[in-house]
């Protein structure tokens, strides 16, 4: 069945997409970038971190492009002040959310948080830490999960679900008290699914999910290697 | 193999929950139901770590969703209940006829310490527990009574114009009772 063509104008240019196509991949199609955190190519969306968020012509309510299909006759704009004046909003409350402390962090600049933060020109926060210092959990024999840099993007719970297949991660509780839990809360090293794949610690943007025995700034993920295996994995089914 | 998935659990909430999920087999949205009967069915009102476990095997969801579920929604009780329950609404109405002294008030009349009431005081899923199991504190968004505020529901009682002597009085009733 051929697929039908849309077009849509993104930042005055006019582009053509595919119906179906998030604003999101629409945009990167074309070398237009827009900033994403919780979105991880081949998995599915879920509009979770409010990055990509974009402004549509003739609404007021910003849309998040990661999971807004493309309609006919869309007029985007991706970047704008009243954007950026989002974006730098979102990335500092998630700063304040839990406690990041780059500087003694094993993803120190090679982190996805990070590099948001950098380039949205955040230096300092004008609030103070809501959360109290949370758990580490050791219990994995080869992998470490840290609640204070986690940013809730749930990656690691679509990746271990869509491409693994294991369901290990999952967000327990709610609003403030929300937690990534393995199982039923078990430690790490007790979950009898996981499989000990490693694949939730490549998706992390953060150093939320890291590999034992890095040191400060030493771990560099591999997201680009989860993207292909999830897509890999959606030709095969869809096939 | 059962009693290896789950050795705390007993053969009476074993039978309970293969009846639930056989009835809903095959029903899409099924696990909040199955997970309602069970903690309806347990004789202090919570659902066990065992039951859980137990639950996520014979439904084939994974543990982390049904952990997820059942700690997402106030409704569900991962920690063994009191014999009485006392619901404290702190709506806006209520909180402004000063139910925030009734809780404090009944919280300290119960020995439950206000330092967990302090660290809790703002979370919307509060539930303290006496040590000896008679008495579980917890309060609520809103009971939509708010022309009768402040509100206290005492085992699903509804009790309108608390002040703190008549909810002395009412748990007092209790404490003899019991």
């Amino acid at each position: 069945m051929p697929e039908k063509t849309i077009s849509i104008r993104i930042d005055g240019e006019l582009v053509n997409a595919r119906e179906g196509q998030s604003i999101l991949e629409a945009a990167r199609d074309h070398q237009c970038e827009i900033p994403t955190l919780c979105y991880l190519k081949g998995l599915s969306s879920v509009g979770a971190c409010r990055m990509c968020m974009v402004e549509l012509a003739g609404t007021e309510r910003l849309l998040p492009a990661c999971t807004t299909p493309v309609q006919d006759g869309m007029s985007l704009r991706t970047k704008s002040e009243k954007l950026t004046l989002y974006r730098r909003m979102a990335v500092e409350l998630l700063l304040v959310e839990r406690r990041h402390i780059c500087s003694v962090c094993v993803s120190d600049g090679h982190c996805e948080l990070q590099a948001m933060a950098k380039s949205l020109g955040i230096t300092h926060l004008r609030y103070t830490y809501s959360a109290g210092r949370l758990p580490v959990d050791m219990t994995h024999p080869r992998f470490v999960l840290d609640h204070n840099r986690c940013i809730l993007c749930t990656r690691c719970v679509r990746t271990c679900e869509e491409v693994e297949g294991a369901s290990v991660w999952e967000i327990a509780s709610r609003g403030i008290h929300s937690r990534i839990v393995s199982d039923l809360k078990d430690p790490w090293g007790q979950a009898h699914n996981c499989t000990d794949c490693g694949k939730c610690v490549q998706a992390c943007p953060t150093g939320a999910l890291a590999e034992k025995g890095y040191g400060v700034h030493q771990m560099v993920k591999d997201t680009d290697r989860v993207s292909r295996l999830a897509l890999r994995r959606a030709s095969h089914l869809g096939a | 193999m059962q009693n290896v998935a789950s050795p705390g659990l007993s053969a009476k909430e074993r039978v309970l929950i293969d009846q639930e999920v056989t009835s809903h087999e095959g029903r899409p949205g099924a696990l909040l139901g199955i997970l309602e009967a069970v903690q309806a069915a347990n004789a202090h009102k919570y659902l066990s770590m065992d039951a859980l476990r137990y639950i996520a095997d014979k439904t084939g969801t994974p543990p982390a969703r049904v952990y997820s579920a059942a700690s997402f929604f106030a409704l569900f009780n991962l920690f063994p209940q009191g014999d009485n329950t006392i619901c404290v609404c702190r709506g806006t109405a209520c909180h402004t006829r000063g139910s925030r002294d009734l809780l404090e008030k009944v919280c300290l009349d119960l020995g439950l310490g206000s330092q967990d009431l302090e660290s809790t005081s703002e979370a919307d899923k509060l539930a303290l527990t006496t040590s000896d199991q008679k008495f579980t504190v917890r309060t609520v968004a809103c009971f939509g009574q708010c022309a009768l505020a402040p509100v206290v529901e005492i085992n699903h009682h509804i009790l309108s114009h608390v002040n703190e002597r008549t909810l002395q009085r009412e748990v007092g009733a209790l404490t003899r009772g019991r």
